[in-house]
């Protein structure tokens, strides 16, 4: 008599496998983590106190293949003109937050301003080359890690709603470093040919490419923000506004895109050509409030599904390295002009932390897909490796940094300034 | 606890106090970068000095000891080139006016003091609720009985300087119909409004004792009247003056009550009586809520006149002080106010023509900063 298991008496049950969303619907999967998104976010929020835009990440990267594999980056390729709109409305509102002026009025924040880049910069460059890093490739990496992310800080802006010159010290340095970073990712092939006998010809090439692009950007934005002021007039509703916004950011940063310029520096100037022109009849925020927070939602659940730790087992060490190279550069950076700049001790600690989420915007503002790293050639796949992983890692943990930064240390945000006081 | 003695001071030198509005750039409401500033301004060269407020979004501004019209008007606007300097630098906009057009009273940070904090627990919110911003003017005068003569003498002329000063038409975000809605909340104080008729330093004493004894007040500084003696600087304090949009106007408002204490000591022309006080709060009322289209009524003679009509005739009599005291530019600029408006006027016509509160505040700001 032969025995048969309890697989033989009961019906074979099917093996339990998650929902494979993105063979479904891209659109559909999306939109569920979207949903479940905006829960976990409030649930982590209300028990850990961990920073919504950080939970919104999380969802994601748990959807992604390093978690349960429910989407993956290509999924998000239908999404890209949405995300897109997203990054384009926080650079544009950036733009509008900022007073140039504010740099004549305090040349010391001026320096310090490309100081803190640049002291970033030569750490993590420094510390690469004494990991073992070719040059160049250090060099690149130093100057992504140079910079801050636009978009994580003003969402977090948003959130934090910090009041103080921390806050707005952090907004003018993020935009600056930012432009750096980009401007010399432009001219990396420049860099990459070094020493090749075809420089002399190609260099010219690139130098003019490079023109074009820092000229027909600021062009275009400075075209973009007028339109929307005569537009604004023109069509004399008040309701009308926050659409003739985003209709305005769609369109620039498409043609900044379409045309090769750098729709990072269309949208800072067209939002700095906008509050020049329009003054206060220029309310970003609370027309975009909605609509906003939905886009900021799906930007960070997409950020979270990029997220990577692809080869971290090999390059941690470079990774630990980096950040903490990143935050001592930026440290010392901000505090060497902190007194002739007008910025307390607390404040420039305050700041220095604030100033940590790291991101790819700088250079996914200049690719034209996701996949940015591999339009950069001679990049030593090793410290890409590390660049990718310290910059997901200080992506996921920027609004901590950020809480940390202006809430805890610098005290701008509003209960925490109240029991301060 | 005793009144402590009165200090000597040479008749008639002054010193203007200003608190101060400090703005962010953007939105332009209050921001609350006392700290900032005057951390930037720690080490300035002028002989004036500035120091904190009640709430972390204001700063007071005060002159040294002036004599004259033109070296006050210096020593302002030296003070306000440097507090402008210092106030870019931070990216701080500074604004004169007795209220913010929209601040939220709610949003407002108390400064770290032991003094604001005491404050703060003993009147709960309406100390976030006095974020307004006033003028204050000390007078030198000889002694304690000068001062309390004095003081009362110059209850008549309190509407004078409401509505020559008046400059904060605008609360929380509305338009209150009133020229000066400032001094609504200082009323809500209960140790607000005028001073007791004593007229000699003794008396006052006596009443100084027995408030003490009640532990209702520690020390003069918890007397919130329009017109107060300060007796460590020997001098009476003027507070019912919205802070202006300029400091021209500041120093044109000093100058003109100074020529008017001059004129009240030397000429007597009344004699001060408690029942001056009968129509003390009518007049008052008046000039906060319409300016110098208030009607005020003569607490002697008890006609009822144009507070503008009142001023041009005190003017008038003043004229040959003012000549003496070298101010006759800044009665002259005084009685040009009166027919040019006063800055409740200028920042009503401002909105009028269409400019939303932050453009109002911004253009009062670009007005105090003299850019």
């Amino acid at each position: 008599m032969t025995t048969t298991g309890t697989t033989g008496i009961l019906p074979q049950a099917p093996a339990f496998n998650w929902p494979d969303l993105h063979q479904l619907d891209p659109v559909l999967g999306l939109a569920a983590v979207m949903l479940i998104a905006v829960v976990a976010a409030s649930i982590l929020h209300r028990l850990l106190k961990l920073p919504r835009l950080t939970g919104y990440m999380l969802v994601g990267a748990l959807a992604s293949p390093l978690g349960l594999g429910l989407l993956r980056p290509d999924d998000l390729t239908g999404w890209k003109p949405i995300i897109d709109l997203a990054i384009a409305a926080l650079v544009f509102e950036l733009g509008s937050r900022l007073r140039p002026r504010w740099l004549i009025d305090n040349p010391w924040l001026a320096a310090s301003c490309v100081l803190e880049g640049l002291c970033a910069a030569l750490a993590v460059g420094a510390v690469l080359v004494w990991l073992g890093a070719p040059l160049l490739s250090a060099v690149l990496a130093a100057t992504v890690a140079a910079s801050t992310s636009p978009i994580i800080v003003m969402a977090a802006v948003h959130e934090l709603r910090p009041r103080g010159q921390v806050g707005e010290r952090l907004l003018m340095m993020c935009a600056i470093n930012s432009l750096l970073a980009m401007l010399v990712l432009k001219l990396w092939p420049l860099l990459a040919m070094a020493g090749q006998e075809s420089l002399a010809s190609d260099a010219m090439t690139w130098v003019a490419s490079a023109l074009f692009v820092i000229c027909g950007s600021f062009l275009l934005g400075l075209l973009g923000g007028w339109i929307l002021d005569r537009a604004t007039r023109l069509s004399d509703q008040r309701s009308g506004t926050p659409v003739l916004q985003i209709a305005l950011v769609m369109l620039a940063s498409t043609l900044a895109s379409n045309w090769g310029l750098s729709p990072l520096l269309t949208l800072l100037v067209a939002g700095m050509t906008a509050r020049a022109l329009m003054g206060h009849r220029l309310t970003v925020e609370p027309y975009l409030g909605s609509a906003g927070a939905a886009l900021t939602v799906l930007l960070f659940i997409s950020l979270g599904v990029l997220f990577t730790l692809e080869g971290v087992h090999m390059v941690w060490p470079w990774v630990i390295a980096l950040i903490a190279a990143r935050l001592v550069g930026k440290g010392v950076g901000v505090a060497l002009l902190a007194r002739p700049s007008g910025l307390g001790w607390r404040q420039a600690a305050g700041l220095t932390l604030a100033l940590q989420p790291m991101g790819s915007l700088a250079v996914l503002l200049v690719a034209d897909n996701f996949r940015w790293s591999e339009q950069l050639p001679g990049f030593d796949l090793g410290v890409m490796q590390a660049l990718l992983v310290a910059a997901a890692v200080m992506q996921l943990t920027g609004p901590l940094w950020l809480n940390l930064g202006l809430r805890r240390v610098a005290g701008e945000c509003q209960e925490e300034t109240a029991h301060a006081a | 606890m005793p009144l402590e003695s009165f200090s000597v001071s040479e008749p008639l030198t002054m010193g203007v106090e200003l608190e101060l509005q400090l703005l962010d750039t953007l939105e332009f409401d209050l921001a609350p970068r006392a700290q900032d500033l005057l951390r930037a301004l720690d080490k300035h060269p002028g002989a004036w000095d500035v120091k904190p407020e009640i709430t972390r979004s204001m700063i007071e501004i005060g002159t040294s000891i002036q004599r004259e019209h033109a070296s006050l008007r210096d020593e302002l606007h030296d003070l306000c080139r440097q507090l402008s300097r210092g106030a870019r630098k931070l990216n701080i906009g500074i604004g004169g006016g007795g209220t913010h057009a929209f601040q939220h009273w709610s949003e407002q940070q108390i400064y770290p003091t032991e003094r604001f904090h005491y404050i703060s627990e003993l009147y709960g919110y309406l100390a976030k609720q006095f974020t307004v911003f006033g003028q204050h003017v000390h007078i030198g005068v000889p002694s304690g009985d000068d001062a309390l003569w004095l003081l009362h003498a110059l209850s008549r002329y309190v509407p004078h300087f409401i509505a020559l000063s008046a400059s904060s038409p605008f609360v929380q975000g509305v338009d209150t119909g009133f020229h000066s809605a400032r001094l609504n909340s200082v009323f809500a104080f209960p140790l607000s409004g005028r001073a007791p008729f004593v007229l000699t330093w003794d008396e006052f004493g006596q009443y100084f004792e027995k408030m003490t004894s009640t532990g209702v007040v520690q020390s003069m500084k918890d007397f919130y009247w329009d017109i107060r003696p300060k007796p460590e600087f020997g001098t009476i304090e003027l507070r019912v003056c919205d802070t202006p949009l300029t400091v021209d106007k500041a120093a044109a408002l000093a100058c003109y009550l100074q020529s008017l204490c001059r004129y009240l000591r030397e000429e007597r022309p009344f004699e001060p009586a408690e029942d001056d006080y009968l129509v003390y709060t009518y007049n008052r009322f008046q000039a906060c809520r319409f300016g110098l289209d208030g009607e005020i009524v003569d607490p002697k003679t008890k006609q009822r006149q144009k507070l503008r009509d009142d001023i041009i005739r005190t003017l008038a009599r003043v004229a040959e002080h003012a000549l003496d005291l070298r101010s006759l530019d800044a009665n002259n600029q005084i009685r040009d106010s009166l027919f040019e408006g006063n800055d409740a006027t200028w920042l009503r016509s401002l909105r009028q023509s269409g400019a939303p509160l932050p453009a109002m505040v911004e253009a009062a700001s670009a007005r105090w900063m003299m850019k």
